[in-house]
């Protein structure tokens, strides 16, 4: 027997120089030594070719310098992290790193890495891998738009190899979410990777034009061909590290095309035309259309309920000393007195917001947290219907006043009037500003709208601080209150109605920032509920942010696609893209 | 020849001043690429500002335009801070697509507008002609974008005609001949709703041109000399005509790289148009000067065809 | 003759056609901003002369519209009340020329019912009403961004074409500079830099002259040429041998050449400049909320939900295809009585 065995282990070995070892992985030897993951999905059928749009060019495909959302989506097909956020039940689950643990201190991670997985390219993983990735992650001359996610406590996570197949983390202090950290961190090749990063030319690597053949990854596809501002191709890795039930290695698909379709428009009429598979990001007065023709066409349409973007309207509370900017410092004693807040808040229709700018597809809000979140909302929540006289009783109570033409007066009777900034290219936003500046004609205010392109209000936000209000929203990438700490924290940058705080300006504010750094170093999930359910009704009762409506997170996919079982989390479609097949 | 050298100069001059113009306007708009970064909860200011730092986004006018001067000459044209490579490579292939998208539209607008034109003021005044000057008057009012997704829409119904994109996915390793067919038939729904938004403008100069000619005393002497009508209108009427339509010519050359920013939107043509709406909408300064830089050589070197063609064919402009 | 004819009826029918624009608020029944919420993107209002019960009335009459259970968008005719359509009816008031208020509308139906005869926008806003008021915004960016090009091109082309030399290659060249700006570029920073409280409509006027300022370089060179041809003209040679002033031979014989040509251009810009709006709305430039224009209007239409869901929204464009028209044919017709007048 052993003869025979090392006679095959010797086949085995020509074979994998004569045909490059392309189907070595499919042989039983290797797979006893290779720790696949087993996945649970409906059997499907594999080959075929999967195609949909992005709006734009990826504009790297280097996953420590990805900043935007199509890149990200892109890259995410070609790689994997250590654990994985299963999309569907949302909670960290083993992906590259069979098992973890952790201290009771809860501040050192160990993971025990798959044996015997490769690479796309064919060459294996090991610790060394893991260990070069997170230290490119956190190379300040990097830059690496994750590197802030691995700050915890102020300090960078360490990474030490153990052995071949572990690595330990060590955290400054513990962190609640820590394993959900670990998603969307493409673990990379040291052997492609490592030259580059040495001579210090690693930001140039790896670009959108560089050859497939420099790009290795451990995702369920690798690169086949990038045409600039029309395509770019992913094929199948023969050597990704799911199998399903019957131990057929996944992915099913062979060929996946994303095409680029710069207007959105344009990506519905190609869905429906049956021109892509796999539509998302669209508008409900789309879905509306495309759900007239769904009986003769045959797509599944999906309106999967409330997402996590929460879209908001909030006054500039800034500190504008030395800032010469009389009006708005004028108006700002309306803006900080809660219950000129309030009486806005109760004076918007939200259900109108939700009728008229979603056509009944989204969810109104009054905090922060959406439905979709069904681990981390506070039900307990009141959500108090539009009323125009609760709003005029609190005015008064302000002592506001009014003049005989209607026209709402401050207490100094000067009359209230503002001006609310939208983005330009958000037809959604703007509609919600419109239809609120609508809202509080009704109170005798005095609303203009003022939409400027993206960047030129964000210039206005963060850095000149020259608005008097604003309507933005914000998706949270995760479900977990810690990937909004920045949002909340009254230091955190897109602490967005008041950046210039050196300390908590209010009492609330100072609150909150208690309770969402406990919640941060405390392990017990029903403990930290407690903590973010109190910052909810902070918001809800303060309102630092006035929230508006959730839109719901619609998505389409052709009758031939298989497994298809789209999440809120992001990418809603394309979460489960290894076990997705065509008919 | 010296009137040749002078105008090359003039051309130079005018794109140095047209990058220095647009270098100002560029710093002087407000917002820049970085700041929409510090809305991601996730990236704190503090990379942001490393990050601005490292792509010299700070440095002052002069500095700047220094540096963009030297990556000029290397062929870099810039940097752009979205895609973090040199913008001129980003920018060769889509301003091939464009032309060649721009080219034929331009061409084929020209071969139905000279005959249309010329007809339409040979026949003045009869009802096919006011038929001819009414619809093309009609096809004016409609906007770019209306055209561009009526066709869109026509093509998603009928499946006759590629819905976008230049090239289909197999076609790039078929033989020559047919990857040539492949995007001529990717070609006809982009070049067709550019060519319809330039058409009726053409037409109508052509025609008040052509009029014109018609109208002034050496063509009727020549008719009352009984020459056939045909030799009148192609052989003398245009000749005389050909001073103002040189110079729209020259026109249709300089917006070569612009005309079609709303059709390859709609269309997904991948061209400039798509890259010069986003790069502006996200500030990558240097590729919207690259884009800038590279319609103004069209728009210069239109100018320059048009001066020397009216230099060769008018010897009134010789002479001066 | 004939043609006279036609440019005359061309003519009236325009100023027919401004006039309505002008007294906008008097025949629109409501308000531009008016949003009913009830009525998103409800079709037009039938105009009945029988009712559900077979009976003929000479008052013609609306049903309103209700809402099919949970159906959004789609609309059925109450049939319960009847609302006539009363003539001079007190309604929202309204500013004439910004000086006379009233509140006087030509027609209309008693509240709570609605009579919307091109349908409703998004907010439930009254399409024809928008139309009336979009004209009044419309029209007059058009024209004044016009002015401007003209204005500015007939300076700088007299300059150039008069002078010649040095100073008509200098200014020649800036022209051709203008062309080659990014112009998007810088109305995105003029809009971005504006102060907060300029309204819509200002901001949306002040953009358009910046366009019709940067369009001066077409006219000029035109009105250039003109120029250059009246400079050699016998009588102009004679003037200057008198001794006639720059200024003079300026003033009294070389402008009033360019006088056809100016106004054939500005009928031609007006329509072109009210269409750049399209465009300008596309990238996000366009008037805003909740202010009306033509250009939004038909920007509207551009929203593939929209262009294959509410055939109604149409109806503006078709209604514009006329106006557009006579401007052109009003610009054919002036170029031929300028050319008549030359020869």
């Amino acid at each position: 027997m052993p003869k025979a065995a090392t006679k095959r282990r010797a086949l085995v070995c020509l074979a994998m120089i004569l045909v490059a070892a392309l189907y070595l992985a499919n042989t039983r030897a290797a797979q006893q030594k290779e720790d696949v993951m087993v996945t649970s999905n409906a059997l499907g059928r594999p080959g075929g070719t999967l195609t949909l749009a992005v709006r734009s060019d990826p504009k790297t495909l280097n996953p420590v310098l990805a900043v935007d959302e199509t890149t990200r989506e892109i890259i995410d097909c070609m790689n994997a992290d250590l654990i994985h956020i299963n999309r569907e039940t949302q909670q960290p689950e083993a992906a590259l790193a069979k098992s973890w643990s952790i201290s009771h201190d809860g501040e050192t991670y160990t993971l025990h890495i798959r044996r015997g997985l490769r690479f796309s390219d064919g060459q294996p993983l090991t610790a060394d891998d893991v260990v070069f990735s997170f230290q490119l992650y956190l190379d300040e001359k990097i830059d690496s738009p994750q590197r802030d996610l691995l700050m915890v406590g102020g300090k960078p996570i360490s990474v030490e190899k153990i052995d071949d197949y572990t690595v330990r983390f060590h955290l400054a202090q513990p962190y609640a979410a820590a394993e959900r950290l670990f998603d969307g961190l493409a673990i990379l090749p040291k052997h492609l990777l490592e030259s580059a990063y040495k001579a210090g030319t690693f930001a140039q690597s790896w670009g959108v034009s560089a050859a497939p053949d420099q790009f290795a990854g451990l995702g369920p596809f690798r690169l086949k061909e990038y045409v600039p501002g029309q395509r770019i191709v992913l094929e199948r890795n023969p050597y990704y590290w799911k199998v399903d039930g019957t131990g057929r290695r996944l992915p099913y698909i062979d060929t996946l095309v994303f095409l680029f379709v710069p207007s959105e428009d344009a990506q519905v009429i190609r869905f429906q035309a049956g021109d892509t598979d796999l539509l998302s990001r669209f508008s409900a007065a789309d879905f509306s259309v495309l759900q007239r023709e769904q009986a003769a066409k045959g797509y599944q349409l999906e309106d999967l309920g409330s997402g996590l973007e929460y879209n908001f309207l909030f006054f500039n509370l800034n500190n504008l000393d030395g800032k010469n900017l009389p009006a708005i410092t004028r108006k700002q004693s309306w803006f900080r007195d809660v219950r000129f807040r309030q009486a806005v808040s109760a004076a918007i229709d939200r259900d109108g917001i939700v009728r008229l700018v979603y056509e009944g597809r989204a969810t109104p809000l009054w905090s922060q947290v959406t439905p979709g979140n069904k681990l981390w909302l506070n039900t307990a929540l009141v959500q108090p219907a539009q009323s125009l006289e609760h709003a005029r009783e609190l005015l008064r109570g302000a002592s506001f006043s009014w003049s005989s033409s209607g026209a709402l007066l401050d207490p100094s009777r000067q009359p209230v009037e503002f001006s609310i900034l939208t983005s330009s290219s958000n037809a959604e936003r703007t509609k919600m500003a419109t239809l609120i500046q609508d809202d509080l004609s009704k109170l005798g205010m005095n609303v203009h709208i003022v939409p400027l392109d993206f960047q030129s209000m964000v210039a206005r936000l963060l850095n000149s601080f020259d608005y008097e209000a604003a309507i933005m929203g914000l998706a949270s990438g995760d479900v977990d209150p810690t990937s909004d700490m920045n949002v909340w924290l009254s230091n955190g940058g897109t602490h967005l109605w008041n950046l210039t705080e050196s300390k908590p300006a209010t009492a609330w504010e100072a609150e909150i920032n208690q309770l969402m750094n406990e919640q941060l170093v405390t392990l017990n999930y029903g403990q930290r509920k407690l903590l973010y359910d109190r910052v909810q009704q902070i918001v809800a009762d303060e309102l630092p942010v006035i929230c508006l409506a959730s839109p719901h997170v619609l998505v389409g996919a052709s009758r031939r696609v298989g497994n298809f079982h789209p999440s809120i989390l992001e990418p809603s479609a394309l979460w489960n893209i290894d076990e997705l097949y065509v008919h | 020849m010296k009137y040749l050298a002078r105008r090359l100069a003039y051309a130079v001059l005018l794109l140095g001043t047209i990058s220095i113009f647009s270098f100002a306007l560029l710093q002087w708009a407000p917002g820049n690429f970085f700041d929409s970064m510090r809305l991601d909860p996730h990236v704190s200011a503090q990379t942001v500002n490393a990050m601005r730092a490292r792509y010299g986004a700070n440095g002052p006018f002069v500095v700047c335009y220094a540096g963009w001067i030297r990556s000029l000459v290397k062929g870099d044209m810039g940097y752009s801070f979205a895609y973090g490579t040199a913008a001129g490579p980003l920018l060769w292939t889509r301003a091939r697509n464009t032309l060649v998208l721009t080219a034929s539209g331009t061409l084929l607008a020209w071969l139905l507008a000279l005959p249309l034109g010329i007809w339409s003021a040979a026949n003045k005044g009869t009802w096919g002609e006011k038929i001819c000057g009414a619809a093309t008057s009609s096809l004016m009012t409609i906007p770019d974008l209306l055209l561009s997704l009526i066709l869109l829409l026509l093509a998603v119904r009928t499946g006759w005609f590629p819905t976008g994109g230049m090239i289909s996915s197999g076609a790039a390793n078929a033989s020559f001949w047919s990857e040539i067919a492949d995007i001529v038939r990717h070609l006809i729904l982009p070049v067709a709703a550019l060519t319809v938004s330039i058409l009726p403008m053409l037409v109508r100069h052509i025609r008040s041109a052509m009029i014109d000619a018609l109208e002034s005393p050496f063509i009727r002497a020549a008719r009352g000399h009984g020459i056939p009508r045909r030799r009148l209108l192609f052989v003398y009427a245009l000749r005389a005509a050909s001073n103002p339509l040189i110079t729209l010519f020259g026109f249709s050359i300089a917006g070569m790289l612009s005309a079609s920013l709303i059709v390859e939107v709609v269309l997904s043509w991948p061209g400039l148009g798509p890259l010069m709406v986003q790069s502006i909408l996200a500030r990558d300064v240097y590729v919207v000067i690259g884009i800038v830089m590279l319609s103004s050589v069209f728009l210069v070197a239109g100018n320059l065809v048009a001066d020397v063609l009216l230099f060769v064919t008018d010897p009134r402009i010789r002479v001066e | 003759m004939r043609r006279t004819y036609k440019f005359w009826i061309t003519l009236v029918l325009l100023a027919g056609f401004h006039l309505a624009i002008f007294f906008a608020g008097f025949l629109a029944p409501y308000s531009f901003s008016a949003q009913n919420r009830d009525f998103s993107y409800a079709p037009p209002s039938r105009i009945h002369f029988v009712d559900s019960h077979g009976k003929f009335h000479v008052r013609p009459f609306v049903y309103q519209w209700i809402t099919v259970a949970h159906r959004y968008g789609s609309y059925e005719e109450n049939g319960q009340k009847a609302y006539p359509v009363r003539f001079f009816v007190a309604g929202a008031p309204y500013k004439l020329a910004g000086i006379f208020s009233s509140h006087l509308h030509l027609f209309g139906v008693d509240t709570p019912g609605r009579i919307f005869i091109l349908g409703t926008d998004d907010y439930g806003r009254d399409q024809f009403s928008r139309l009336l008021y979009g004209g009044q915004i419309s029209l007059a960016a058009g024209w004044i961004a016009a002015a401007f090009s003209i204005l500015l091109g007939a300076v700088i082309g007299c300059l150039a074409g008069f002078y010649g030399g040095w100073i008509d290659d200098v200014l020649m060249r800036g022209g051709e500079l203008f062309l080659a700006l990014p112009w998007l570029y810088l109305l995105f920073a003029v809009r971005a830099a504006l102060p907060l409280q300029v309204s819509q409509g200002q901001v949306f006027l002040l953009l358009i002259v910046v366009i019709g300022m940067i369009g001066w370089a077409r006219p000029a060179r035109l009105i250039r040429g003109i120029v250059l041809s009246a400079k050699q003209r016998n009588f102009v040679t004679a003037a200057r041998a008198f001794g006639a002033s720059d200024a003079y031979l300026l003033r009294r014989h070389i402008l009033p050449q360019t006088y056809g040509v100016m106004l054939t251009q500005m009928t031609f810009l007006v329509p072109q400049y009210i269409l750049a709006e399209v465009t300008l709305t596309f990238l996000g430039l366009g008037v805003g909320e909740p202010m009306a224009s033509w250009g939004s209007l038909l920007a509207s239409l551009q929203q593939y939900s929209v262009m294959v869901s509410y055939w109604w929204m149409f109806l503006p464009a078709l209604l514009l295809i006329p106006v557009f028209f006579g401007y052109y044919t009003l610009a054919d017709a002036l170029q031929e009585r300028v050319k008549s007048v030359a020869l």
